[in-house]
C-alpha cells in the first residue's frame, strides 16, 4: 500500500482492512516501510521477528543440547506454518497461550538480549576506537622514523663535510648503526602492541561468554509448548549451624551431673592451690567417673554382635593378621 | 541412651567385644592354627636335623611324631589366667607397686594378645613383661626400659628380652590400646552413692519426680546387707556401709574381673554394677533403680505414661538379666594359685607346653636381631642355634635330652615361684649350645 493512502485511509484512528474479504482492523501505527523488493520475503520476516520474540528461550535453560534443537525446530515448524498458512490458527493459539503463560520469562530474556546488544554495541565502538588509535601512533610513529632518518641522514652529511677524510668509513657506519637501533627498537614496540592488544582481546571474549550463565535463573518450568528445559532449583535455606549434629550436649540419660560430690578425699582437692594452680577442675573429674559408670550399660553384647555381625567382620581380619605375622616371622627364621 | 552411643564408639566396643560362642569358636580356631604350625615347625626341624646323622633310625622319629600333642583351647586359657595372675604379681613388686590400672591394662592385653595367638606359638612368660611394660606407657605411667627391666625378679632379665615381642603384642592388639575399665566407672556411682546419702542427690534425667530427700530415705531403708556379717551391716552407718561395699566391689574387679572373660563379654559399667551386686546387692539394686526404674514403683507410674515407662523396662529387665550372668561370672573365679589340684593341673600344661612349643619363635630377641642385619653368613648359624640345636651331633643331641629332662623336674620344684626360673633355664640351654 502506498504512503499517501495509508495516511487517508488511517490517519482518522483504527479502521478496517481495505482488501475484500479481510475483516482485520489497522492501525497507521503498524504501518511501516517495506525493506524487501519480495512481498513474501517481507512478510515472512516479519512474522519471523514476530515468533522469535515470543519464542525466545536460550540455550542455557534447557538440560540438554538435544531439547535445545528440537526447541529450534519446533520454533522453524511454526515459523514455516504461519509463513505458508497451514494450521494458522492453531498455531496460533498455541503462541498466544505460550505468551501469556511465560509473560515474565519473555520479558526476561527480551531484557538480556538488549543488554547483549548494547554490550555489543559498546564493545564494538571501542574496539573501532583502539583501532583508530592504534592507526594514529603508527603512522606518528612512522613520521618521527623518516624525520630521524632524515636528521641522521643531514647529520652524516655535515659531520662528513666537516671531517677530515680518513673518518668519513667510520662516521658512514655509525650513521647506519644508529639507524638499525631505531627500527630494531621500533619493531620490538610494535610486538609488545599487538600482544597486549590479543591479550585484551581474548579476555572481552572470555567475558562476553561468562555475562549470558546468569540467564538461567529466569527460566520457567516445562510448560506446553516447550519441552526439555532445565528443572530450576530453588537453593533449599541453609539451615542453621548446628555444631553437635542434633546431639545436646551434656545431655546425659543415666545421671544429672552436680556441681559438687561430697567426698572425703575428693574435697581437700577443692582447696589445694597446688592442684588447681595447673587449671585443674575437679568437675572433669565428676563428668568422666559419671560417664563412665554407665557409658555402655545398656549395650548388650551378645544381642547386639549377633544382630550386626561386626564381629564376623572383624574376626578373619584379626586371625589373618596372626597368620601373616606368623608368615612373616616364620618367613624370616626359615630364610636365616 | 547418650552414654552407650559414646562407649559404642570405642574400640573395646568395636573391636573386642564377643559373644560366648564367638569368642570359643575363636579360641578354638586359633588353636587349631597354632597346633598346625607347630606340627609343621617340629616336622621341619626334625628334617632340618637329618642330613647331619642319615643313618637316624626311623623308629625314633616315629616316637618324636606321636610325642607332639598340642595343647587343647581349655589349657591354653588357664596357662594365660596363671600369667594374667603373675602380671599381677609382678606390679606389685615395684616400689611403688605399678597401679592398679596399669596391671589391668597390661592383663587385657595379654588376654587380648592370645584370643589370636597361641601360648604354643609365642610363651606367654615373653609376652607378659612386655605387655606389662607396654601398659605403662599407654597408662601414661612412665617408666624407664632399664627400670622396669631392673625390677623383674629373677636376676638376668635384659631390656632387650622385654622388649623384643613389643610390635608383636602391638599388632596382636590390632594396635588399639584403649581398655576401658571399670575401675572409674565405679569411683562416679560411689560418689554418688555418698552423695544421696547426705541427701544431695539429684534425680536421674528419666525419673524427675524423684527429689533429692526421697532418695535419702529411701537410701536409708534399704535392707542390710545379706552377705555380710551381720554384726559390721546393722552397727555401722550408711556411709560406712557405702565405703565397705566400694572396698569389696573394687577388690572383685581387681582379680575376677581381670582373670575371667567379663571384659570380652561385658561393658565396663554392667562390670562394676555386677561386682557391686556381689558386694552389696541391695545397694547396687537401689542404685540402678534410682537410675531406670524400679518394678515396684512402675504401678502408679504405668497409670499416667505407660508409654515412656515401657522403653526402661525392657531396659531393666535385660539389664538385671546381663548383671546377673555378669555376676555369677564373676563370681565363679577362683584364684589358680590357691588350690594344689590347680597347681597341679598347671604343672601338667607347662610341662606339655615344654615339648610343643613352636621352636622357630622361641628366641624372640635373637630373631629381631637377625631380622635387624639378615646377611646369611652370620644368620645361619644363630638361627639353628634358636630352633634347638639341629646342627649338633647325635651325642650332643642324647646330652641334651637328659638336660631337659633334669630342668623339667628343676621346673617341677620351682613352679610355686613366681617365675618358675623358666627364663634362666632357657638361657642356660643356649648357653650350652653355643
Amino acid at each position: 500500500m502506498c504512503e499517501s493512502c495509508v495516511d487517508r485511509i488511517f490517519s482518522s484512528g483504527p479502521a478496517p482492512c481495505p482488501v475484500a474479504g479481510c475483516h482485520k482492523t489497522l492501525r497507521k501505527a503498524k504501518f511501516r516501510k517495506q525493506t524487501f523488493e519480495d512481498i513474501g520475503v517481507e512478510r515472512e520476516v516479519d512474522i519471523r521477528r514476530r515468533v522469535m520474540q515470543i519464542l525466545n528461550r536460550r540455550e542455557e535453560e534447557f538440560a540438554t543440547k538435544r531439547a535445545y534443537d528440537d526447541f529450534l525446530e519446533q520454533r522453524e515448524m511454526i515459523i514455516a506454518n504461519l509463513v505458508h498458512g497451514t494450521d494458522v490458527a492453531k498455531t496460533e493459539t498455541d503462541l498466544q497461550r505460550y505468551a501469556q503463560e511465560n509473560l515474565s520469562s519473555i520479558r526476561a530474556n527480551q531484557a538480556l538480549e538488549a543488554q547483549e546488544a548494547t554490550t555489543f554495541q559498546e564493545r564494538q565502538t571501542l574496539e573501532q576506537e583502539q583501532a583508530r588509535l592504534r592507526r594514529e601512533a603508527a603512522r606518528q610513529e612512522y613520521e618521527n622514523e623518516r624525520r630521524e632518518l632524515l636528521a641522521g641522514r643531514e647529520d652524516v652529511l655535515s659531520r662528513l663535510a666537516a671531517g677530515r677524510a680518513g673518518d668519513a668509513a667510520a662516521i658512514a657506519r655509525e650513521g647506519q648503526r644508529v639507524l638499525l637501533k631505531k627500527s630494531s627498537a621500533r619493531r620490538s614496540e610494535e610486538e609488545r602492541i599487538r600482544q597486549k592488544q590479543a591479550v585484551l582481546r581474548g579476555s572481552e571474549l572470555r567475558k562476553g561468554v561468562a555475562a549470558p550463565t546468569t540467564a538461567g535463573i529466569t527460566g520457567a518450568p516445562d510448560s506446553g509448548l516447550v519441552k526439555g528445559l532445565k528443572k530450576i532449583e530453588v537453593p533449599v535455606p541453609d539451615k542453621p549451624y548446628d555444631p553437635f549434629g542434633g546431639l545436646v550436649p551434656d545431655k546425659r540419660d543415666y545421671y544429672t551431673l552436680q556441681e559438687h560430690y561430697p567426698s572425703t578425699y575428693l574435697d581437700p582437692i577443692r582447696q589445694d592451690t597446688r592442684m588447681l594452680a595447673g587449671g585443674y577442675d575437679l568437675r572433669e573429674y565428676y563428668s568422666r567417673t559419671l560417664l563412665e559408670a554407665f557409658a555402655g550399660l545398656g549395650c548388650f553384647l551378645d544381642e547386639e554382635l549377633s544382630e550386626s555381625g561386626s564381629l564376623d567382620a572383624s574376626k578373619p581380619v584379626a586371625t589373618q593378621g596372626a597368620a601373616m605375622a606368623a608368615a612373616t616371622s616364620g618367613g624370616n627364621a626359615s630364610k636365616a | 541412651m547418650i552414654e552407650d552411643e559414646i562407649y559404642r564408639s570405642s574400640s573395646q566396643f568395636r573391636l573386642w567385644s564377643y559373644t560366648e560362642s564367638s569368642l570359643r569358636d575363636l579360641r578354638a580356631n586359633t588353636n587349631a592354627v597354632a597346633s598346625d604350625r607347630v606340627r609343621a615347625a617340629l616336622q621341619r626341624a626334625r628334617q632340618a636335623r637329618q642330613p647331619v646323622n642319615p643313618n637316624g633310625s626311623n623308629a625314633e622319629t616315629a616316637i618324636d611324631e606321636k610325642e607332639i600333642e598340642c595343647l587343647n583351647p581349655e589349657e591354653e586359657l588357664e596357662l594365660v589366667r596363671y600369667y594374667c595372675e603373675k602380671t599381677l604379681e609382678l606390679g606389685e613388686t615395684y616400689k611403688p607397686p605399678l597401679p592398679t590400672n596399669v596391671r589391668a591394662t597390661a592383663i587385657q592385653y595379654l588376654r587380648r594378645f592370645y584370643l589370636t595367638n597361641s601360648p604354643m606359638t609365642y610363651h606367654p612368660k615373653s609376652i607378659m613383661a612386655c605387655a606389662l611394660f607396654l601398659a605403662t606407657k599407654t597408662d601414661n605411667y612412665y617408666m624407664s626400659l632399664r627400670q622396669f627391666a631392673d625390677g623383674i625378679p629373677g636376676d638376668n632379665t635384659t631390656a632387650e628380652d622385654v622388649i623384643a615381642p613389643e610390635y608383636l603384642i602391638m599388632q596382636g592388639l590390632r594396635f588399639t590400646f584403649d581398655v576401658r575399665h571399670p575401675f572409674r566407672g565405679l569411683e562416679g556411682g560411689i560418689m554418688e552413692l555418698q552423695a544421696m546419702a547426705q541427701g544431695l542427690g539429684q534425680p536421674a534425667p528419666h525419673l524427675p519426680q524423684q527429689t533429692p530427700e526421697d532418695l535419702r530415705r529411701a537410701l536409708h531403708l534399704i535392707p542390710p546387707n545379706p552377705s555380710a556379717s551381720s554384726s559390721s551391716s546393722s552397727s555401722s552407718s550408711l556411709t560406712d556401709r557405702i565405703a565397705h561395699a566400694h572396698h569389696n566391689t573394687r577388690e572383685l574387679l581387681k582379680t575376677a574381673a581381670q582373670m575371667t572373660d567379663a571384659y570380652f563379654l561385658y561393658t565396663p559399667s554392667q562390670i562394676w554394677l555386677s561386682a557391686l551386686f556381689i558386694a552389696d546387692r541391695p545397694l547396687a539394686e537401689f542404685y540402678l533403680f534410682t537410675k531406670i526404674g524400679s518394678p515396684a514403683s512402675l504401678p502408679p507410674s504405668t497409670s499416667s505414661s505407660s508409654s515412656s515407662t515401657n522403653p526402661l523396662d525392657a531396659l531393666r529387665t535385660k539389664l538385671i538379666h546381663t548383671i546377673t550372668s555378669c555376676s555369677a561370672l564373676l563370681q565363679a573365679y577362683t584364684s589358680l594359685s590357691t588350690g594344689p589340684e590347680q597347681m597341679k593341673s598347671l604343672k601338667a600344661i607347662a610341662k606339655k607346653l615344654y615339648h610343643c612349643q613352636n621352636p622357630e619363635k622361641v628366641n624372640l630377641a635373637g630373631q629381631k636381631r637377625d631380622s635387624a642385619n639378615p646377611s646369611p653368613a652370620a644368620s645361619t648359624p644363630a638361627a639353628i642355634a634358636a630352633a634347638g640345636g639341629e646342627g649338633a651331633s647325635e651325642s650332643e643331641m642324647e646330652r641334651i635330652a637328659k638336660k631337659r629332662k633334669l630342668e623339667l623336674e628343676r621346673k617341677g620344684r620351682e613352679a610355686n615361684d613366681i617365675f618358675g626360673g623358666e627364663l634362666v633355664t632357657e638361657r642356660t640351654k643356649e648357653r650350652s649350645l653355643q
